[in-house]
């Protein structure tokens, strides 16, 4: 992989949270082995970096206390707004 | 029934009026009689259905036996239904029961209107029994289409943002629910769709919510949930209308209805099911998020670790590559000293073995020659030996001194061989065999 590719892979957003963490725990037994050059092992951290970034981020989201809602309550907004349109 | 009815025909149909062509016109009444006989004489069954619209009359009782396949309108006599040991209470809507009877028709009368019935002649509430071999055929029929697979393909989200929940507004399981969403540490939208989990109106209802929070795009999974209850309680779970539904979403359900040994329809259809309220939370939600945090915090850690070491590790080997020549340059100058050393060592041990075995070796040669010298001819040797130091001693000074010569000596005591020189001192010495004497040369003769 040449290093325009991988900056472009590593620019490119997650899909899902677990992907995320599938891809991070590569990453980690990749440099665990030892067998990563520098270049290589560099490359890797800055990946891993933005990927424990979007993670916190994806947490941040549901991290900031539940909130209840009602689909009827959603439903009357909904129908109410569909009117004043 | 066509040909008996036709004999109750009173009078002919005029020819000449225009029409379709079937028999008649027949007095209604007497059809209407033939009919009641007819239906009466349909065979008797049983039937199984949820009561709806149970209404009395003095005399008897009358619902509709229905399912999600269709109704029919039934009646029993007050008598009958006292037979059967059911009170007012337990013909209710919603009730699932057996009826047994057959059709009937009721010609209706001057006053009175006409009505068709499956007339019941016994009821009893539907026992584990019924439901069970209901549910099973349904389930049977439900598996052989496909629809308990659809769910178990949708993906379900580890962290989902938005959940929505199917239940009672005042059941217990609505709090079991939260505790176990707060104990993984999930704080994200739940989306409430509340609706009744026990009578005929509840399938219907649990039906639209779940479509309406599947039509919501920040849905991303749904749970239905409800606490225990007899198979007839959970019968709601087991509506055929209401588990298509569920099994044609395009959002995972997780369905936890009734306690771990009840079993209804939609938890064959569900995506997950689960045994409690709480486990449905966990389900819902598969990541814990407190762990995740701390899970998360040792990745960037190992990443920082990774990335700082690789950097130092190198730069402490090329540190080392740095010095490198110039220790190998001491090392190698080491070593050289050292073997400066062996080899002056070995040298100097050398010559002193080469002195020694020189030695060893002179004091061999003389000894042999020793021997040699001691052996037959050492006589003659000696006698050759005294002849010279006979001859030797002829020719000392001092034998021709005692022969009666003289040695002319300088001052300093060197000899003075010509008259020139001993007329030149100022002093001589005449050196004879016994002693000297001390002269002064007076007069040189030239040769």
């Amino acid at each position: 992989m040449d290093e325009s590719e991988q900056d472009q892979s590593s620019a490119t957003k997650p899909d899902s949270y677990e992907a995320a963490v599938e891809r991070l725990e590569e990453i980690i037994d990749r440099l665990d082995s030892g067998q990563a050059g520098l270049r290589e092992t560099l490359d890797l951290c800055k990946e891993g970096k933005e990927l424990v970034t979007y993670c916190a981020g994806e947490l941040d989201e549901v991290g900031e206390g539940l909130k209840e809602l009602r689909l009827d309550d959603l439903a009357t907004k909904l129908d109410t707004a569909s009117e004043v349109g | 029934m066509g040909t008996s009815v036709e004999e109750s025909r009173l009078t002919p149909a005029p020819a000449s009026r225009p029409g379709p062509n079937f028999p008649g016109p027949f007095a209604v009444g007497t059809y209407a009689r033939k009919l009641q006989g007819w239906m009466r004489e349909r065979a008797r069954v049983q039937l199984i259905g949820e009561v709806t619209g149970v209404g009395r009359s003095k005399v008897q009782a009358y619902f509709e036996l229905r399912d999600s396949e269709g109704a029919v309108p039934c009646a029993i006599w007050l008598n009958d239904l006292e037979k059967a040991g059911l009170d007012g209470a337990s013909l209710r809507d919603g009730a699932e029961v057996v009826i047994s009877g057959g059709l009937d028709y009721y010609p209706g009368g001057g006053q009175a209107s006409p009505n068709f019935c499956f007339r019941a002649t016994h009821v009893r509430l539907a026992g584990e029994g019924d439901l069970i071999a209901r549910l099973e055929a349904l389930r049977k029929q439900m598996r052989a289409e496909g629809l308990f697979e659809l769910q178990k393909q949708l993906h379900r989200p580890a962290l989902p943002k938005a959940i929505g929940v199917v239940t009672a507004e005042r059941g217990a399981a609505r709090r079991d629910l939260l505790a176990g969403l707060e104990r993984r540490g999930w704080g994200g939208s739940l989306i409430w769709g509340f609706a009744p989990v026990q009578d005929r109106h509840a399938a219907p209802a649990i039906g639209r919510a779940l479509q309406d929070l599947a039509a919501r795009p920040e849905v991303e999974a749904i749970v239905v949930t409800r606490g225990g209850g007899s198979l007839a309680d959970l019968w709601a779970f087991c509506d055929e209308t209401l588990c298509r539904t569920v099994a044609m979403l395009r959002v995972p359900v997780i369905s936890a209805v009734g306690h771990e040994r009840d079993s209804t329809l939609i938890d064959d259809v569900a995506a997950v099911t689960c045994s409690t309220p709480t486990h449905a939370a966990e389900a819902a939600v598969p990541l814990d998020c407190l762990a995740a945090r701390d899970s998360l915090e040792r990745c960037a850690l190992a990443l920082r670790r990774a990335g700082e070491g690789a950097v130092e590790t190198r730069s402490r080997h090329l540190g080392a590559l740095a010095r490198g020549p110039a220790r190998a340059l001491q090392r190698e100058r080491g070593k050289l000293n050292q073997k400066i050393r062996e080899i002056r060592a070995a040298s100097e041990r050398g010559l002193a073995d080469r002195a020694t075995s020189q030695r060893r070796i002179g004091t061999l040669v003389l000894e042999r020659a020793r021997r040699r010298a001691a052996g037959a001819d050492m006589e003659k040797r000696r006698d050759a030996l005294h002849r010279a130091a006979v001859a030797l001693r002829a020719h000392e000074p001092e034998r021709t001194l005692e022969r009666g010569y003289a040695l002319v000596e300088g001052d300093g005591g060197e000899p003075l061989t010509s008259a020139a020189e001993a007329g030149a001192a100022e002093r001589i010495s005449l050196r004879f065999s016994d002693g000297r004497v001390r002269a002064r040369p007076e007069q040189r003769d030239e040769a």
